[in-house]
């Protein structure tokens, strides 16, 4: 295979790589690094081979990374939904960085997309409805999925039903240990708390999307969601950890009567019932909701981190503050209304 | 800790200096002028409570411990010894980290030992810590 150097520019580069893979002449036009977030570099570009353009996104890892996630777990995630759910069809996925400098997968675009930013109020206007429908709809199919017959299974040791809170409990808290940089009471306090009133097991294994929430899906501005996106903290877990982190204040735009902006949580909850075949457990919720807060305290200290000591990107630094100090607030109204209503 | 504001300028001058791929102008280099826009915002807001924010913190947190009851001087003590300084920032900061780590000292021991008042108490705090910590950003309206 053709290699070219990494001071040949992008485009050419990726050029090379594809005619190799599909054995003719590929013109890369229109390459474009779009916002997605930290977790990888995002490319939108055209593919010509035969005269046939096709759209289609390269997914880079970056240099530094708000969270270690891999890639193949990413691919692999829209391989497995690809089908059952809204979601790009993945493509190619180099695990070797020789190529693009760093490991890389491509999948299809999908173009007339909007992707709502959680600074604004009321993103989804007269649609809220509908999309807040198709929204617990979707992951109510992820949840009812069997996770044993989906090609992102091998990338995992499943939990046994009762180990899915502390496994994912486990895991955040290790980052919170290993990132943090000021000690922090709040987050301290609702670990000890979540460990002390555990919630019940998981009542199936499901794919856990890991990061489904407002902003991490394109919509059509009519009503339809054209694509959920952004699956790199996939796993397997207790479906209900989705459903919280979906519900979590942060992801609102602001407006407390309905989650994600899109409708109230007892009509999310209907719907998620229906389409995953389940019972949502209302104190396994609450415990769910609190751990949300602890996640996304991970999340931001590791931001934090990295932006100080590593390469200073700007996404990073605004999780690291803003989130990171918004979420401190949800954490500590929970954790004080938890125990209010009994909580140990 | 959260990045202090000279770690956020910084990497805002890094990112106006930054040399820019052909591929990351236009949608990109936009959403990146925004966020540039955004942390300085951030910086300001910050900027405006900075030092009074922390003494107020420390002086609360001091003011916790040494109201915690007779069981707990040792701490009360630590948390008095553990001063503002010069009042720079940085210095602040020291003293907040130490104050916070006898601040969940204070709380484990209450839980362990079933102090639901002193818990109660200790829980209000955070929320008001919080609330006094966050950076309130104007939402964006549609259109």
């Amino acid at each position: 295979m053709t290699v070219l150097a990494a001071t040949e520019p992008l485009g050419r580069r990726l050029e090379a790589y594809l005619s190799n893979l599909w054995d003719g002449t590929v013109k890369v036009r229109e390459l474009a690094r779009i916002p997605g977030g930290a977790s990888r570099e995002t490319y939108r570009f055209d593919a010509e081979i035969g005269g046939v353009s096709r759209g289609l996104i390269l997914r880079r890892d970056p240099t530094g990374s708000l969270i270690d996630t891999d890639r193949q777990v990413e691919f692999l995630a829209y391989k497995s939904f690809h089908g059952i759910v809204p979601v790009p069809e993945p493509l190619v996925l180099e695990r070797q960085g020789g190529v693009l400098e760093r490991p890389f997968f491509i999948m299809s675009r999908v173009d007339g997309g909007k992707v709502a930013s959680v600074m604004m109020t009321e993103p989804y206007g007269a649609r809220a409805g509908a999309i807040g429908k198709e929204l617990f709809s979707i992951l109510g199919r992820i949840a009812r999925s069997d996770p044993h017959a989906l090609p992102i299974s091998g990338c995992f040791t499943a939990p046994a039903l009762a180990d899915c809170w502390r496994e994912a409990l486990d895991a955040w808290q290790a980052v919170i240990e290993r990132d943090e940089r000021h000690p922090q009471p709040i987050v301290r306090a609702a670990m000890r708390r979540l460990r002390r009133n555990p919630p019940r097991p998981a009542q199936k294994l499901s794919v856990v999307h890991g990061d489904y929430r407002s902003g991490n899906f394109l919509h059509d501005g009519q009503g339809r969601i054209l694509a959920v996106l952004d699956w790199e903290m996939a796993h397997l877990g207790d479906p209900l950890e989705d459903l919280a982190w979906c519900f979590d204040p942060l992801w609102n735009h602001f407006d407390d009567g309905r989650v994600a902006g899109t409708i109230g949580e007892d009509e999310a909850i209907a719907i998620w019932e229906r389409d995953s075949g389940l019972v949502v457990d209302r104190s396994a919720l609450a415990w769910w909701k609190l751990f949300s807060a602890v996640k996304g305290c991970a999340i931001w200290t590791t931001s934090a981190k990295e932006f100080v000591e590593g390469g200073h990107d700007l996404v990073l630094g605004f999780a690291g503050t803003y989130t990171a100090r918004r979420h401190d607030r949800i954490m500590a109204d929970r954790l004080a209304q938890l125990v209010e209503e009994g909580w140990s | 800790m959260t990045p202090t504001a000279s770690d956020l300028l910084t990497g805002c001058i890094k990112t106006l200096s930054a040399q820019v791929a052909p591929e990351d102008a236009g949608l990109f280099m936009t959403a990146r002028m925004r966020t540039v826009a955004l942390l300085n915002r951030l910086v300001a807001l910050d900027c405006a409570q900075g030092a009074s924010l922390r003494v107020a913190e420390n002086a609360a947190i001091r003011a916790l411990i040494a109201q915690a009851g007779p069981g707990h001087a040792a701490l009360a003590q630590e948390a008095a010894a553990a001063g503002d300084g010069d009042y720079a920032i940085a210095t602040l900061d020291a003293a907040n980290a130490k104050l916070r780590r006898l601040l969940i000292d204070l709380h484990e021991k209450a839980e362990r030992a079933g102090d639901g008042e002193l818990d109660r108490k200790i829980l209000k705090f955070y929320r008001d810590m919080a609330e006094r910590r966050e950076l309130v950003l104007p939402p964006v309206k549609p259109g």
